[in-house]
This record gives C-alpha cells, sequence and structure tokens, in this order.
C-alpha cells in the first residue's frame, strides 16, 4: 500500500501539449473535486495553484507520480523554452502512473492535424502503436473523449490513489469506462430498436443513427451512463453522437450518416451485418403509432 | 535592460519581453503568443456543417462562443446567398441562454482562480485564495447550460435553424433551479448580499458595505491602487448583436454606430521570438474588447461612475467583469424562465450541400468580439477566418501604435504589469488559434 493516509500523498503533474485547454476545464467539473485533489500533492496544474512553478518544473525540479498529460504531442513544442520531449521524457520516467487526458493525448486527436507528420498521441498515432512512450506504455492510460469526461478522470485519479488496480482494453482504455457504448443508456433506444429515425434536428424522438451521423453504437463511451456535466448527454440533447472517444476522431461529414440503399454503412459494434439487415428488415415492417408523433402529443390525444 | 517573463495560469501559455527604464518601470512591452494550431487550415476543405465541431475546440473555456459564431457565420452565408433562413424566437434565446452561462462560468474562473490570487500576491497577504470556490461555481453554471447544450466543455448543439435540443418544462425548471442555486452561491458567497441591491449600486463607495470576496477584491485593488494604474485608450468595442448588450464603439463615454467590414487584422510585432499572433483592428484603431467595453455601451450606472473617476483602469476592468456577472445571472434567470416551448426548435433551411457563398457570424464572448467569416462553394468550407477578443486586448505592436495591453502595462513595474496584463482576462490558446 504505497498511498496509505499516514503516508505521503502520490504528487501530481498536468502538462500541456497542443491543445484547447477544454480537458483542464472538463476536470475544473467534477462534483467530488475537493476531495479528489486532498488525495494528491498537487505540484502543477494550468489552471489550479499548485507547489511549483512552471520554470521549475520544466527545470526538472519536481516530483512526480501521476503524470497527466493534455493535447497532441508535438516533440518540437517549447513550454517555457524546454522542449517537450525533455519534460515528458522526464516525468514520465519518474511517473509510476501517466494518463493521457483527452483524445488528442491519446491519438493525436482533434490537433494531429495541426501538424500531422508529427503529431501523435503518448503510445498511439491514431491506433498504430507510436509515441514517446510506447516503450514504457503498461504505465499509460489513455482517457480519451473529446474533452475527457470529468468523472472518468475522477474514477482513474481515485482508484491510483487507493492503490487498486485497473484493467484497460487495447487501446489502454479503462476497462470500466470504455466498455460501453455510447448507445448504452441513450434515451432514444426505443426509436433505435424499431428502426424509427428521427425527421429532423431539434426533436426528441427518433433515432439519430440513421441520417443524422451519429456514431453511438459504434462508440465505445459512457456518455449515456455516466452523464456530463452530471445532467445530459449529446444524444439526449438531439445531438448526433461523433465519436470523440475513439481513434479516428474528428471523422468527416459528422451530422450525416453514411449509407447504401438506405442502410447505414457502420452498423453496430459486434453484430454481424446480415443479422443487423435481417433484423432492421422485420423491425421496420411495424408501425408503431406511438413512436410516428411527438410523443407528449401523442398522450395528449388519448 | 530587458526581461523576460513567461506567463502561464492564463488560457495557455504568453511571455512578455519588458524593456525598462532607469527606475525599472516599463517603456515597452512585447507580447509573444508561442503556440500555434492551424484551426483555419484544418476546416479548409471540410464540410461546412463540420465547423460546428471543430471550431468549438479552438477554446475550452469559450468554445461555445465559438459555436455560435460558425452558426450565425453558416446563417449569413444562407441569407447573403438569398436562401430562406430563420429561426424562431425559442432557439434564440436559447442560444443566448447558454452563451450568457458560458460567460458567467467564465468570469467565476476568472475571479477566483486568477483576479483574487494575483491580487492577495499583490498586496502581500498570505491567505490562501478560495480558488475551488470559481470550479464551484462554474461547474453549476455549465450544469444548467448542459440541460440545453448535451454537454461542457465542447458542445454542438447549434445548427443552421436553430438547436436541436428540445426543451420541456421538467427541463427547464430544473435549469432554472440550478440559475437559482448558482444566484444563491454569489449572494451568500461571493457579494455578500443579495444580487438586487448590488445591482442597484451607482458608485464605487457603496461597495464599502460589502464584507465579503468581493468587497475585499475591490479593497484590494485600491490597496494596490489599481484605480491610477493600468489606463489603456479609453476606447471600447462591442460588435456581437444579443440580448444583454449594445453594439457599438465608444471614444471615453461617446457612443458610435459600428460596421463590422471595417474590421482589419494585422500581423503582430514579433522582433525575435516566433509569434502566431494577430492584432485586431477599427478603421486601423486599437479598441478595448470585453465587459469593461458592453457596460459601456450599455452605458450601467454604476460603471459610467466608475470610469468617470478611474477611466479605463485596471480597477474599472476588474469591476465590469464582477458586475456583469450579476447582470448576466439576472438575465439568464429571465431568458430561462420566459422560454417560449411551443415554437419549433429547428425551422430546417435546405440541405447546406447546395450553399455556396460567404457569412459573418459575430458573437460576444467572454472577452468581447468573437468575429467568423466562412466561403463557402458547395456545401464545402473554402476559406475560414476566426478574430478572437484577445486579438483586440492584447496585440503586440510597435512603440508608435501600442496596443490596449501595451499602453496599460507602460510605466508600471514589472509585478504590477503582469497584474494589469491578467485584468484583460487573457486567452493565449483563442489567440492562437
Amino acid at each position: 500500500m504505497p498511498y496509505a493516509s499516514s503516508e505521503k500523498k502520490p504528487a501530481l503533474i498536468w502538462l500541456q501539449g497542443v491543445t484547447c485547454n477544454g480537458n483542464s476545464h472538463s476536470f475544473l467539473n467534477l462534483p467530488y473535486l475537493p476531495q479528489l485533489l486532498e488525495k494528491y500533492e498537487i505540484i502543477y496544474h494550468p489552471l489550479l495553484e499548485g507547489t511549483s512553478t512552471l520554470h521549475e518544473l520544466v527545470l526538472n525540479k519536481a516530483e512526480c507520480d501521476v503524470l497527466i498529460f493534455e493535447g497532441a504531442y508535438d516533440p518540437l513544442m517549447k513550454r517555457h523554452n524546454v522542449s517537450l520531449k525533455d519534460i515528458v521524457t522526464h516525468y514520465a520516467g519518474l511517473a509510476k502512473y501517466i494518463i493521457a487526458a483527452g483524445s488528442c493525448a491519446s491519438f493525436g486527436g482533434m490537433f494531429k492535424a495541426s501538424a500531422p507528420e508529427r503529431n501523435t498521441g503518448l503510445i498511439l498515432n491514431e491506433s498504430e502503436p507510436q509515441g514517446p512512450l510506447l516503450v514504457i506504455k503498461q504505465k499509460v492510460i489513455n482517457l480519451s473523449g473529446c474533452p475527457i469526461h470529468p468523472e472518468w478522470l475522477g474514477f482513474t485519479l481515485t482508484m491510483i490513489a487507493d492503490n487498486r488496480e485497473i484493467p484497460v482494453d487495447e487501446l489502454n482504455r479503462p476497462i470500466e469506462l470504455y466498455s460501453r457504448l455510447a448507445h448504452h443508456g441513450c434515451t432514444r433506444n426505443e426509436y433505435f430498436e424499431w428502426k424509427v429515425d428521427s425527421k429532423a434536428f431539434g426533436l426528441k424522438e427518433g433515432c439519430l443513427f440513421y441520417e443524422q451521423g451519429c456514431r453511438g453504437p459504434m462508440t465505445h463511451a459512457s456518455c449515456n451512463h455516466i452523464l456530463w456535466n452530471e445532467v445530459n448527454s449529446k444524444t439526449r440533447a438531439g445531438t448526433p453522437c461523433f465519436g470523440c472517444t475513439e481513434p479516428d476522431f474528428p471523422r468527416k461529414n459528422l451530422f450525416t450518416t453514411k449509407t447504401n440503399m438506405s442502410i447505414p454503412v457502420d452498423i453496430p459494434v459486434g453484430i454481424s451485418k446480415r443479422s443487423y439487415l435481417a433484423l432492421a428488415g422485420v423491425a421496420k415492417t411495424f408501425h408503431i403509432k406511438r413512436l410516428e408523433g411527438k410523443l407528449i402529443d401523442e398522450k395528449r390525444n388519448n | 535592460m530587458t526581461k523576460k517573463e513567461i506567463i502561464d495560469h492564463i488560457e495557455g501559455e504568453a511571455s512578455i519581453s519588458f524593456d525598462l527604464n532607469e527606475d525599472n518601470h516599463v517603456d515597452f512591452a512585447t507580447i509573444v503568443f508561442p503556440h500555434f494550431r492551424g484551426m483555419e487550415a484544418i476546416l479548409k476543405g471540410k464540410p461546412a456543417l463540420d465547423a460546428l465541431v471543430i471550431t468549438p475546440r479552438v477554446c475550452g473555456i469559450c468554445g461555445h462562443a465559438h459555436l455560435m459564431a460558425t452558426v450565425r457565420a453558416l446563417e449569413s452565408a444562407y441569407a447573403n446567398a438569398g436562401l430562406e433562413i430563420t429561426i424562431s424566437q425559442k432557439a434564440e434565446s436559447t442560444r443566448e441562454l447558454t452563451l450568457a452561462l458560458e460567460i458567467i462560468q467564465n468570469h467565476f474562473k476568472w475571479i477566483y482562480l486568477v483576479i483574487m490570487p494575483e491580487l492577495r500576491k499583490l498586496v502581500k497577504s498570505d491567505e490562501i485564495a478560495p480558488v475551488l470556490k470559481g470550479a464551484f461555481a462554474a461547474s453549476i453554471a455549465t450544469k444548467a447550460l448542459a440541460i440545453f447544450a448535451g454537454q461542457w466543455p465542447h458542445s454542438s448543439y447549434m445548427v443552421p435553424g436553430g438547436v436541436t435540443c428540445d426543451i420541456t418544462h421538467v427541463e427547464r425548471i430544473k435549469a432554472e433551479g440550478y440559475i437559482d442555486e448558482l444566484i444563491r452561491f454569489f449572494e451568500k458567497d461571493s457579494l455578500g448580499m443579495d444580487m438586487e441591491t448590488f445591482l442597484s449600486f451607482e458608485t464605487c463607495n457603496e461597495f464599502s458595505s460589502l464584507d465579503s470576496d468581493i468587497g475585499e477584491i475591490e479593497k484590494m485593488l485600491k490597496e494596490a491602487n489599481m484605480h491610477t494604474l493600468g489606463f489603456a485608450h479609453d476606447r471600447f468595442i462591442t460588435l456581437g448583436k444579443h440580448s444583454f448588450t449594445q453594439i457599438a464603439k465608444g471614444i471615453q463615454t461617446r457612443l458610435t454606430p459600428i460596421e463590422h467590414k471595417f474590421v482589419s487584422t494585422e500581423k503582430a510585432y514579433s522582433p525575435t521570438d516566433m509569434s502566431y499572433a494577430k492584432n485586431a483592428l477599427y478603421k486601423d484603431t486599437y479598441y478595448e474588447a470585453g465587459p469593461l467595453s458592453r457596460a459601456m455601451a450599455n452605458q450601467v450606472p454604476l460603471i459610467k461612475n466608475i470610469h468617470r473617476r478611474f477611466k479605463d483602469s485596471a480597477y474599472s476592468r476588474v469591476i465590469a467583469r464582477i458586475h456583469e456577472t450579476a447582470y448576466l445571472l439576472r438575465h439568464v434567470k429571465n431568458l430561462v424562465q420566459t422560454l417560449d416551448l411551443s415554437e419549433p426548435s429547428v425551422i430546417p433551411p435546405i440541405d447546406i450541400d447546395t450553399l455556396s457563398g460567404e457569412g459573418v457570424g459575430i458573437v460576444e464572448a467572454p472577452r468581447g468580439p468573437l468575429i467568423h467569416r466562412v466561403k463557402i462553394e458547395k456545401g464545402v468550407i473554402q476559406e475560414y477566418e476566426i478574430i478572437t477578443p484577445t486579438q483586440w486586448n492584447i496585440g503586440c505592436s510597435t512603440k508608435d501604435k501600442l496596443t490596449p495591453a501595451q499602453v496599460a502595462m507602460k510605466g508600471n513595474s514589472i509585478s504590477d504589469s503582469l497584474f494589469i496584463f491578467r485584468t484583460f482576462d487573457v486567452c493565449s490558446v483563442c489567440t492562437t488559434h
């Protein structure tokens, strides 16, 4: 038990590469932020007060048990006039755990496109094994998402502080967070079940998978299980899932479903195309009146 | 003598090189924003609607303003092409509501994570600032926001013709509950008095009745002489059309109308370091943008009174932002109460793949006017230009034509200059998009 209460708190450093700061801000929404911060000694965070300055940090003077890295990794980028390569290599060597916070740090993400020939994630370049920490990849936990979900990071940091194991998937993401699909828990599931598409944006009714580009059934994420800001998710608010936790984010044509003979080209994870087509064909033969109009109007008419 | 300081704990990173005179005061400051991400190039060649997902990722703290600038730019392209585009009052009010909530969360973070800790350092107080109050208040604001927008940061719930959400009263009431909770927090934990009384303040003398965080900030500002320091050009600009502000430029207290076509940019002065920033100008002149400018355009009695006494000092800048927090809290409460849910959320325009043309979207972001200009050919982005508020305030120019932040720092000690710099609420990530 390296972090039992009588002992020193683990030292936490939050470092940024090519980023929008969105993960740092998302983390501040964590409902139990004060309690979590009690478990760590915050050495450096881009927004919160830490015990070291950025200057001390880049001189390799700080301790580090857990390194959080936000943003795409650009080896040529400098922080406080020191190359990111030097800073990341040093602290990753010291750290027991390294957390890639968000899709840029995990896979390159949105800001891979800023310098496609050199920007990557820490251990993955999209889904290919490549990155500065590949040789120590067993220490790296990828928390993909654009931005990171605060409770996913809260979970990971708490598990580490409590000295519990965190099993990960083939992309080094915690299984407990990424085994579900974004589809799981979506309030539109009944429409998915009966293959009723949403007629347009701005409606509570209908599934966004058939026309509006929703990636929910193909995206490993617990957004509809662990809600955003504790209250909602994109799909509940009528916005399609853009698949932001997957290595191919951002894809193109994010508001349109690619179809072949009006069947979505990409189908739900783990289902054979033949089975999906058979099921969809049958489901479409039912015409369920209560799913055709506005639910609230329908109730009023009865 | 030249001294270089790296500024962190802002949005991103900046560095300032100070040329000092013989009594160690700033003669000239060169500001550099080093990190470039190429957002405009990333947008080129993308399907137009994809911009609704890409541009919020310009900035982790004001991404919602970028979303709204994009949707307005696309809608303006529809209108300019002679195609029908209308949005319901419900959709318009919902957008205003979530935009204002984003500004509110920004201001709470700035008050507690930036201004209070920096002021305490400046007046040599040993007490640790209650920074997590800022995070808590911001998280309540973003809960209310997410009820409409699905999530914050990085929502994409505005689409041409409206908003994707379909709010019912259950959700509207829940959002109002969070807004009420935030107002209570602001009254109890920040102001130490009820918000309406605060909003009725007409002079800064009334702050002396506050025994609270806001009262302490006001006292520390005066103790640090910030009412006599940090003057910019006394020129103000607001450009975004909203329910909570007027569009105008002001020279001192004189307001005149404004047209966005006179906005231009020039490359920032950068003698040694590589800076990727551009300065924003109106008719080749620098203006200050943000809450102080909005309060001057709105003719807020308290801020006009403070401006009469202390001009556009660092003090005025900070108090205007605190005032705007209260002003917008009252505004969002009113918006959420008066939403007419019977109207449509989206009035779908024709398919964007048929659209060719140009559009401009202008929004008041937390730090001031945000401008997106887009050129579309058959639904595909040909060109995209983004001009952010920090480009107005914290440009870097030559000695003969100083930007608002440069002139505000001139003549001050380095420690005062660094505080004055932060009173503009620096967003480096937006600037070097």
